[in-house]
């Protein structure tokens, strides 16, 4: 008998120091359970078994063996209240032969239930003792693998952490240095859909009034359909939307799972739309996260970019401008003549966006002086070419002896035989003889210049056709007026009639008639400054939105 | 910093793009031109060859979802070989074997391709 019983002991103890040595040489779950099991069957003779254990206060059946599947997973089910009580209903009902709890340092991780012995007999003292000593050495071992796993998901997700702020830096370095907004979001693409394993995408910019998508694989004209009439303006954070969602349920059935806002300064600026993930997951905190910052990195290039191509196509403008002023300034005389029976002034000053007005004064014989002025149709460097082209002609007029009124229908073939996009030109010009004192104009469709004496105002009007529209079919007819002391020729463009103030007043004709009435007896470099002054006062605050011309023939 | 390499070798049907040192941002649009090459080619059983990348960002990783439809949509495929373990790290952290196929080898992905044919 003594013997026996050292022969179980001895028995006992192999068994459990090859379970022990056995049990934590890994650290799978499932294996050291199976061998947890698989003990117990060899040294308790038992065929069925279960082990279950609590994963968040709930018992999960663990593994297995011999018992009805659906009846284990009653397990789960088993209310909190009275916990007890419906085990050992289950245990009975299920012919449990014995049941143990897995206590690991106080925790209750879990239960072994086992079923009857094969030999039909009730467990023992022993068998009771046996199964103690195994469960309290397997729940040590059960209890380090599930922190093992806990420390092996909370790794994972400092990996995914890590991995996702790599990300964010490596397009941070990225972004700062690219100005093409394509570029910015194909990149943005690429690290969100590989982040996110996400196939289906969209981003859009908003600006001032409508919307560009940079990218789409949701079906496009439905997408913007959709916008028009969805207000994606107004989130300005994440935004998962389900289909118990209120709002942006049309995007919903699209496909669209979560807007994501793209935000400089508290505005957004654009969206990101994804689609379901590949893997189906849902998206988490710590994802939206993730695509805020990065959405809200791009944006910031993204507007950068725009930013960066609107200053070169001002740049451009500029250069063009600059181009076009410096034509013009070029075109116009440089000096004027001067007489003693009479006095000749003009100012040009040029508008931001560079009209396109003209003048020209030539002495053409020692009595006879020519006057010219003119308005080219369209602005900036267009405008500038056209005007070159008409200096020349005048130029190489001058030199024949035309009558004015042939030279008129000459210079309106050549004109209208260079001109293109139907462009003109209102012009006109006089001659002035200092000997006869008269003046000799022909005027083609320019504002008409006014003559100012004693008697009031006359208007030169007599002419034809504005200049370049087509070729001379009625010949130009203008007229000659005898001129007496102190009378005043004042040519002037469309830039000071009008010029408009804030309230998009015109200067006006009857303004500019009445303001020379009272001064046409000073100086002409006087009457100048004051049209110019009272202008500048009327148009106080706004910019000027045409070149402005104005030249003054004062008889001595 | 190492830059980034991709250079392309055909065997039989199947085209290997050999990648080489870091894939990231700044890199991807050398990938891009790699695959658009394969594309107007019409090449599109494609292995890509890690043996000798040193680092893969998730921009790197982007390339590869950006035209794997295409490739499949033509009876085609992005297969991956010669991973080196912190690099396939990522690939599984992001959930890449889901939708890829990896192969220890190169040979084993081209074998793979003869196999379907």
């Amino acid at each position: 008998m003594q013997l026996s019983d050292n022969n179980i002991a001895s028995r006992n103890l192999s068994a459990l120091v090859d379970f022990s040595s056995n049990i934590n040489s890994n650290l799978n779950l499932d294996f050291a359970l199976n061998n947890l099991l698989l003990t117990c069957f060899g040294k308790l003779q038992t065929t069925k078994g279960i082990i279950a254990l609590f994963d968040n206060n709930t018992l999960k059946p663990k593994l297995n063996k011999g018992f009805d599947g659906t009846q284990v997973n009653k397990l789960e089910e088993l209310s909190k209240e009275n916990f007890e009580a419906e085990l050992n209903l289950f245990a009975k009902k299920n012919k449990i032969g014995i049941t143990e709890k897995i206590i690991s340092s106080d925790q209750l991780l879990g239960f072994i239930l086992l079923g009857e012995k094969l030999s039909k007999t009730e467990y023992n003292a022993e068998d009771k003792q046996f199964l103690s000593t195994i469960v309290k050495i397997g729940s040590t071992t059960i209890k380090n693998i599930q922190n093992f796993e806990k420390l092996n998901d909370i790794n994972k997700q400092l990996d995914s952490k890590i991995n996702q702020l790599n990300s964010l830096f490596d397009l941070g370095k990225e972004f700062s240095s690219i100005l093409e907004i394509d570029r910015v979001s194909k990149l943005l693409i690429y690290s969100i859909s590989a982040q996110m394993l996400v196939s289906k995408y969209a981003i859009i910019i908003f600006n001032e009034n409508h919307f560009d998508i940079l990218e789409s694989k949701f079906d496009k004209q439905n997408l913007t359909d959709l916008l028009n009439n969805c207000d994606c303006k107004t989130i300005l954070s994440p935004k998962i939307i389900s289909k118990e969602s209120n709002d942006f349920i049309e995007l919903y059935e699209l496909g669209v799972k979560v807007i994501v806002p793209m935000v400089i300064k508290g505005k957004t600026k654009g969206s990101i739309l994804l689609g379901k993930r590949i893997t189906n997951s849902s998206y988490s905190q710590s994802d939206l996260e993730y695509l805020s910052s990065v959405a809200n990195l791009a944006i910031i290039s993204i507007e950068n970019s725009r930013l960066f191509k609107q200053a070169v196509e001002k740049q451009i403008i500029e250069k063009d401008l600059e181009i076009a002023r410096s034509i013009q300034k070029n075109l116009l005389p440089r000096k004027l003549p001067t007489s003693e029976k009479y006095e000749i002034s003009a100012i040009n000053r040029t508008a931001k966006m560079v009209g396109g007005d003209f003048y020209d004064v030539v002495q053409l014989t020692k009595t006879k002086t020519l006057i010219a002025i003119a308005d080219v149709s369209g602005k900036g460097i267009q405008a500038s070419l056209l005007m070159a082209n008409l200096q020349a002609f005048l130029k190489s007029i001058y030199k024949q002896n035309y009558k004015l009124e042939e030279a008129s229908n000459f210079l309106n073939d050549l004109v209208s035989e260079n001109t293109t996009n139907g462009s003109f030109i209102t012009f006109f010009w006089g001659v002035y003889d200092s000997e006869s004192n008269e003046f000799s104009y022909v005027n083609m469709g320019h504002n008409p210049p006014l003559l100012v004496n004693e008697k009031g105002i006359t208007k030169l009007k007599k002419g034809g056709m504005i200049l370049g529209v087509m070729k001379t079919i009625i010949p130009y007819a203008g007229e000659t007026v005898k001129l007496q002391k102190d009378d005043l020729i004042l040519l002037f463009t469309d830039g000071i009639t009008e010029a408009m103030n804030k309230d998009n007043d015109e200067y006006s004709d009857e303004r500019l008639e009445k303001l020379v009435t009272e001064n046409y007896k000073s100086d002409s470099k006087i009457i100048l400054e004051n049209i110019l002054d009272d202008v500048t006062k009327h148009t106080a605050g706004s910019v000027q939105s045409d070149d402005i011309t104005c030249l003054v023939l004062k008889i001595k | 910093m190492a830059d980034f390499d991709v250079n392309k070798h055909g065997v039989g049907a199947v085209s290997v793009l050999n990648v080489k040192g870091f894939l990231d941002a700044h890199t991807a649009p050398e990938l891009e031109n790699a695959f658009n090459t394969l594309l107007n080619e019409k090449q599109y059983k494609v292995v890509v060859n890690f043996k000798d990348l040193q680092y893969i960002s998730s921009a790197g990783l982007g390339v590869f979802m950006a035209y794997v439809e295409t490739m499949r949509e033509n009876n085609g495929d992005i297969k991956f070989s010669n991973l080196k373990d912190d690099v396939y790290n990522i690939f599984d952290l992001l959930g890449f074997p889901l939708l890829y196929e990896f192969y220890k080898d190169q040979t084993e992905a081209i074998e793979k391709y003869n196999q379907a044919k």
